[in-house]
């Protein structure tokens, strides 16, 4: 059977908005898709395994999120899962730490540099649901969003989603970046459980098969139903 | 004499707002007191024995508890439906009494410390709820830490095992901070105080900047949180001079008794915290779910993915309300299935034996009224 290792990163720290349900449907599709399925929780205290087929950030308030990414950092893990084309996920908080710098509690800090992306702080706290069109399929696409940091992307990272309704990275188009095989976004929901064919892209880049969507009819209904909250 | 005329003239739009509107009148009257005098609620704590009641979780049924307790002490004033906003806490101060035990949102504490220069203040708990509004767990302990550190006068009341209200109850020139034994928090993984990885062993917190619940006022043996915020309520009484009362379990639950055949108990659930505390302790097998996501019941329901729902396993589960799709997939990805219900009747119709009902916020009011 075909193995596909989900790696959930910092829970403790990176879990504010619900984060842990973007592994549970990470592993339930996989499942689905006929994956034996091991979901590895590491936390703050654990090393990156390098094993992993995807890699899993959250959201966080300020303080878990400059430990959390200044553990990453010293870890090194998440830049060898890059090179070695693995999945990397971060939301909100975890988007961040993906990229450049990012500001918390009021000061510059620098991120893991996976993204071309460097946060700043907005003028506005966004809180709200968001409507985004995915930059991967051009699937419509839903999630809620509630931060109060704003991304520009350089030259190397590419947007993940045009916004619809909503602000997501702040510059009135995108929002989220990706680089290959690392994504970043600001939609929570949480963002798999939302959109379940972005689970289905994530699985099929990390294990280098052809996108395949998983049958379950009640994710798809969900899916459609939220895009009407 | 103004102040008096607006006093009436409030009171008056309260009875209109309960007699002819139909309405609790529990706002009303605050409103327009507050609308010609600002700074009524900072006049009206004059001359009483104020007590402040504030958390997460388990505000109303601690005020309510606690001002039943004070009352035997003497006439006692309180905001019962749960009004805890400033319209709600003026229209109960309009009530003459020596005492007044008010449930307060924890967004409004501060700025409700400054008005009623209160004699004491219960610090239940903090942890992740209405995030859409909250913002943060760490910003409302902050604003609290600020408010306790400018109200020396103030004798706060607080279980020091959760980290926010250690940090809250660290700037308070006095104190009575409650411990349980300790127990893990799941928003409380970074210090409150100094921002560092917290150190827990067991279910006990010290950190380097010396925040820890190793030095409490007093400990006592470990329970839910029901029985957490009766010993707060008895030790703020105690201090008032009130008379201990036996712990009665039901009275720190947002339950509502069955009012129609087969439902063994409405029960409010709002956060993962109060969700574990009920899933901790479930009797039937039967259950309704309804999930709003209106501004009381926060309008991101995401929360709902960091609770652990292995309790209902095997169990026969209805779901309804707004978000009941949310709630139905949530449970399926865990292994759980559920029938989904276009509104609550039909949900109730669905069962034939003893149900239990887990309401969020604002169902859990629309039910309270029927």
């Amino acid at each position: 059977m075909k193995r596909l290792t989900i790696i959930s990163l910092h829970k403790e720290l990176l879990g504010t908005y619900g984060d842990q349900g973007n592994v549970e449907v990470l592993a339930h599709r996989g499942g689905l898709l006929g994956y034996e399925v091991k979901v590895e929780e590491i936390s703050y205290r654990d090393l990156v395994p390098d094993n992993g087929d995807i890699y899993l950030l959250g959201g966080a308030e300020d303080s878990a999120q400059i430990l959390s990414a200044e553990a990453l950092r010293r870890d090194g893990g998440l830049q060898r899962a890059k090179e070695r084309s693995a999945v990397i996920l971060g939301v909100c908080a975890g988007f961040q730490i993906l990229g450049n710098s990012y500001f918390a509690n009021g000061v510059k800090h620098r991120g893991l540099g996976l993204l071309d992306v460097d946060s700043y702080p907005g003028e506005k706290r966004s809180v709200g649901e968001i409507r985004v069109t995915s930059l991967l399929n051009e699937e419509e696409m839903s999630g809620f969003e509630n931060h109060s940091g704003q991304t520009r992307l350089g030259g190397r990272a590419l947007p993940l989603h045009r916004v619809k309704t909503g602000i997501g990275n702040g510059d009135g188009h995108y929002d989220g970046a990706m680089n290959t095989n690392v994504f970043g976004t600001y939609l929570h929901g949480p963002v798999l459980a939302r959109n379940p064919h972005f689970a289905d892209h994530l699985i099929a880049r990390a294990t280098a098969q052809s996108l395949q969507f998983a049958k379950d009819v009640l994710a798809d209904e969900y899916a459609s139903a939220a895009l009407k909250i | 004499m103004i102040f008096r005329l607006a006093l009436f003239v409030a009171k008056f739009a309260g009875l209109v707002s309960r007699n002819i509107l139909g309405k609790s009148g529990e706002t009303i009257p605050g409103k327009v007191l507050l609308t010609f005098f600002p700074d009524a609620i900072g006049k009206l704590s004059q001359g009483r024995i104020v007590i402040l009641v504030s958390g997460t979780n388990g505000k109303s049924s601690t005020t309510r508890t606690l001002a039943s307790m004070v009352s035997e002490i003497g006439p006692t004033t309180s905001n019962f439906t749960g009004s805890n906003l400033d319209c709600g806490i003026a229209t109960a101060l309009m009530r003459k009494s020596k005492y007044a035990v008010l449930e307060i949102d924890e967004l409004f504490l501060p700025s409700m410390i400054v008005a009623t220069k209160p004699a004491m203040v219960l610090l239940l708990n903090l942890s992740r709820d209405q995030l859409h509004r909250m913002l943060e767990v760490r910003r409302v302990a902050s604003l609290w830490h600020e408010a306790v550190a400018k109200s020396p006068q103030t004798l706060f009341v607080g279980d020091i095992d959760d980290p926010f209200i250690a940090y809250a109850l660290s700037a308070s020139a006095r104190n009575i901070s409650l411990s349980f034994g300790g127990r893990r928090h799941i928003d409380a993984s970074a210090c409150p105080s100094c921002g560092i990885y917290l150190e827990w062993q067991g279910n006990s917190f010290s950190c380097h900047c010396g925040l820890t619940n190793a030095n409490p006022t007093k400990v006592l043996s470990s329970g839910n949180a029901a029985y957490r915020n009766y010993q707060l309520a008895t030790f703020a009484n105690k201090e008032l001079g009130g008379k201990e009362r036996a712990y009665v379990q039901g009275d720190f639950e947002r339950t509502i008794a069955a009012k129609e055949d087969g439902i063994s108990r409405i029960r409010l659930v709002k956060n993962p915290a109060s969700w574990s505390e009920a899933l901790a302790s479930i009797e039937s097998k039967e259950f309704i779910l309804i999930l709003n996501s209106r501004q009381q019941d926060g309008l991101d329901i995401s929360w709902i993915w960091d609770i652990d729902f292995s309790a209902l396993a095997g169990k026969s589960v209805r779901v309804t309300g707004e978000r009941g799709i949310d709630m139905k997939y949530r449970l399926h990805v865990a292994g759980i299935e559920s029938s989904i219900h276009s509104n609550y009747q039909s949900a109730l119709w669905s069962v034939d034996s003893s149900v239990q009902v887990l309401a969020s916020y604002s169902a859990f009011h629309e039910l309270a009224m029927r």
